[in-house]
C-alpha cells in the first residue's frame, strides 16, 4: 500500500471515530451507565458486544467512551498547539527581552517530567476530565514553543517580512498573515503527533485510575476488565473492544502524522521514505 | 478522584467520619496550616534532607523510595542497556539503507509498535505468554515457594523475563527513531559525498564518517533514558505487579498518599535535571563543535 493510500485510510478511520462519538445516542439502545441486562453475557442479539460484571452494555460504553477519549485527546492537543504557536510566534518575532525571559522560563520547565507531574497534580486537585485535558494541553505545549520559536527566528529575518514592515504593516498583520502561514506545516505535524501522544497518555492515566470512575472511557473499561480478571475468565468481549478501539485511533493518527511529516519536513524528505 | 487520605481510609473502615480523628490527622501533618506556610515548611524540610513521612506506610518517604528503586533497577537496567543497543544498531542500519524495501518494512513496523499503548502490550503479553501458553508467571516478583525456600535469584529472574523483554522492546523503538533520523540527516551531508568521491569503500564511510556523527544525538537520548529509570515504568510494573517505584506510584495514587507522590516526583525531577546537565557536558566533551561557556 502506498503512503497516499495509507493516509486516506487513516483519515477515513478518524472520521468514522468522530461520527460515532458525535452521534453516539443514535447507535446505542442504552446509556453508558444503564444496567440493561444480566451480568457477563456474551455477545448476542440484545447486546452487540455483551455485558460487563454490572450488566452494562459494552457496546454502549464503547461508543460513549469515544466521546470522552476523543475529547481529552483532541482538546488537549488543540490547546497545546494553540499555546505553543501563539507564544512561539510572539517571542520569536519580537525577540529581545521578552524572548529571553520566556525562553529561560521554558528552560526551567523542560526538565520537569510531564507524566509524573500530571499524576501529582491530579492527585492534589482531583480535577474532572475537562480540567485534566486542559492541564495536559498546557504541559504539552512547552516543547512545541521551542520548535515554533526556532522556525520564527529565521522567518523574522527574511526579506518578505522586512518588506511587509517597510510598507507599514502592523506587527499583528505580519505575524498572522506572513509568519503564521509559513509555520503552519510544522503546527499541523505537531497537532497530529500531539493528539496521538496525549490521547494514549490520557487512556493510560485513566488506566491507572486517575480520574473518577463514574465517567466511562476506554482506559477505565480496560482497567475494570483487567483488574477483575476479565481475560483470565475467558471474557474476551470485555477486554478486547476498548483496546482495539484505542489501537485503531492511535494507529490512524500515527500514520497521518508520519505522512504529514514526510510531506512538510524537508530533512526527512531528502532520502525518500 | 476526590477525597484525601484520611477520609478515604476512615470511610473504608466505618461508615461515619469521626471529626476529631480527621482534625488530629490534619494537625499532626500540618495540613491545617495555610498553603503558603505548608509550602515554606516543605521547602525547609527538603533542604534539611527530610522528605516527609508516607501516610500509608508510616515510614520516611526517602528510604521507602530507595528500597523500591532497587527492585525497579532489576527490570530497568538490563532493559535500558539492551534497548539502547538494539535500537541504535537497528536505527543505524535502517537509516543507512533508508528508502529500501527492508528499511521501509522495519520503519512501518516500528510505527505500529509505537502506536499501540504500552499497557496494552503488557496485558496482551500476560494473556498470551503467561495465561494461555503458561511459559511465564502471571505477575509478581517471586513464586509462593519463597515461604519455604527463601528468596532465590533464579526465581526472581524468571519472573523478570517478560517485563524486561517488554521494556527492552519499548526503549528500542524509541531509540530506533532517533538513530534513524540522525543517520538520514548525516548521510545527506556533503562530507559523505566527499568521502564517496574520494573513492572510499562504503563500509569505511559507514564506520568512520557516518556512524560517528550520527551517534551524537544518541548521547542526549541515552542520558535521558537512564534518568527515566527512577520513575520506573508505571504501566509495566502495574500490569505485572512488580514491586518497584512504578507500582509504588500507582499505590500512592490510589491511597492519596501525597508525601510519597511528592517524594517520587521530586526525585524524578532531580534526576532529569542531572541528566540534562550530564548530556550537555558530555556533548561538549565529545563534539568539538559545541563549546561550553567561553565563546558563546
Amino acid at each position: 500500500m502506498s503512503r497516499k493510500m495509507i493516509l486516506r485510510v487513516s483519515v477515513a478511520v478518524l472520521c468514522v471515530y468522530f461520527v460515532i462519538a458525535i452521534c453516539a445516542p443514535l447507535f446505542t439502545p442504552f446509556g453508558p451507565a444503564e444496567i440493561s441486562g444480566k451480568p457477563l453475557q456474551p455477545p448476542g442479539n440484545d447486546h452487540l458486544l455483551g455485558t460487563n460484571d454490572l450488566g452494562q452494555d459494552i457496546f454502549c460504553q464503547l461508543v460513549y467512551g469515544a466521546r470522552i477519549t476523543l475529547l481529552f485527546g483532541f482538546c488537549s492537543a488543540l490547546l497545546s498547539v494553540l499555546i505553543s504557536t501563539t507564544v512561539g510566534i510572539v517571542i520569536g518575532y519580537y525577540g529581545g527581552f521578552v524572548d529571553e525571559f520566556v525562553s529561560r522560563c521554558i528552560d526551567i520547565l523542560v526538565p520537569i517530567p510531564m507524566f509524573p507531574l500530571l499524576i501529582v497534580l491530579t492527585a492534589f486537585f482531583s480535577p474532572g476530565v475537562l480540567q485534566i485535558s486542559l492541564l495536559m494541553g498546557v504541559l504539552g505545549s512547552i516543547h512545541g514553543i521551542r520548535i515554533i520559536r526556532s522556525q520564527v527566528l529565521s522567518l523574522a529575518q527574511t526579506s518578505f517580512v522586512e518588506g511587509a514592515r517597510a510598507i507599514g504593516a502592523s506587527d499583528f498583520h505580519i505575524m498572522s498573515r506572513h509568519i503564521l502561514p509559513n509555520v503552519m506545516p510544522v503546527v499541523m505535524v505537531k497537532f497530529v503527533s500531539q493528539s496521538q501522544h496525549l490521547l494514549v497518555m490520557g487512556v493510560g492515566l485513566s488506566f491507572i485510575g486517575l480520574w473518577d470512575t463514574t465517567t466511562v472511557d476506554w482506559g477505565t473499561m480496560i482497567q475494570n476488565s483487567y483488574s477483575s480478571g476479565g481475560m483470565a475468565l475467558g471474557l474476551w468481549w470485555w477486554l478486547l473492544p476498548p483496546g482495539i478501539a484505542v489501537i485503531g485511533i492511535s494507529l490512524a493518527l500515527a500514520m497521518i502524522g508520519y505522512s504529514f511529516e514526510e510531506k512538510f519536513n524537508p530533512r526527512v524528505g531528502v532520502n525518500r521514505i | 478522584m476526590p477525597g484525601d487520605y484520611i477520609t478515604n481510609y476512615l470511610l473504608s473502615l466505618t461508615n461515619h467520619l469521626p471529626k476529631e480523628a480527621v482534625d488530629q490527622f490534619y494537625h499532626q501533618f500540618g495540613l491545617d496550616l495555610p498553603l503558603t506556610e505548608q509550602y515554606v515548611l516543605y521547602l525547609s524540610n527538603i533542604m534539611q534532607g527530610e522528605w516527609g513521612y508516607s501516610y500509608a506506610y508510616s515510614v520516611p518517604v526517602f528510604s521507602l523510595i530507595m528500597e523500591k528503586l532497587s527492585w525497579s533497577l532489576i527490570l530497568l537496567l538490563p532493559a535500558t542497556v539492551l534497548g539502547i543497543l538494539i535500537g541504535t544498531v537497528l536505527g543505524a542500519w535502517s537509516g543507512w539503507k533508508s528508502g529500501g524495501k527492508k528499511d521501509l518494512a522495519v520503519f512501518n513496523l516500528m510505527i505500529v509498535i509505537r502506536a499501540i499503548p504500552e499497557f496494552w502490550w503488557a496485558i496482551m503479553a500476560v494473556v498470551v505468554f503467561a495465561f494461555y501458553l503458561k511459559w511465564f508467571p502471571l505477575g509478581g516478583y517471586t513464586s509462593i515457594d519463597i515461604l519455604y525456600t527463601g528468596l532465590s535469584i533464579p526465581d526472581v529472574l524468571y519472573h523478570a523475563v517478560l517485563p524486561v523483554s517488554l521494556m527492552t522492546f519499548f526503549i528500542a523503538t524509541g531509540n530506533y527513531y532517533v538513530m534513524r533520523n540522525s543517520m538520514i540527516s548525516v548521510i545527506g551531508e556533503e562530507y559523505i559525498t566527499t568521502a564517496r568521491a574520494k573513492g572510499l569503500d562504503e563500509r569505511g564511510i559507514l564506520w568512520n564518517h557516518a556512524l560517528k556523527n550520527a551517534l551524537l544525538p544518541m548521547i542526549t537520548i541515552t542520558t535521558f533514558q537512564f534518568a527515566a529509570i527512577i520513575m520506573g515504568n508505571v504501566f509495566i510494573e502495574t500490569v505485572f505487579s512488580w514491586p518497584g517505584v512504578g507500582l509504588l506510584t500507582t499505590e500512592a495514587l490510589r491511597l492519596r498518599d501525597l508525601p510519597l507522590l511528592e517524594g517520587i516526583f521530586l526525585l524524578d525531577t532531580l534526576f532529569s535535571i542531572t541528566a540534562m546537565l550530564a548530556a550537555d557536558v558530555l556533548c561538549s566533551l565529545i563534539d568539538p563543535r559545541i563549546r561550553m561557556g567561553e565563546d558563546v
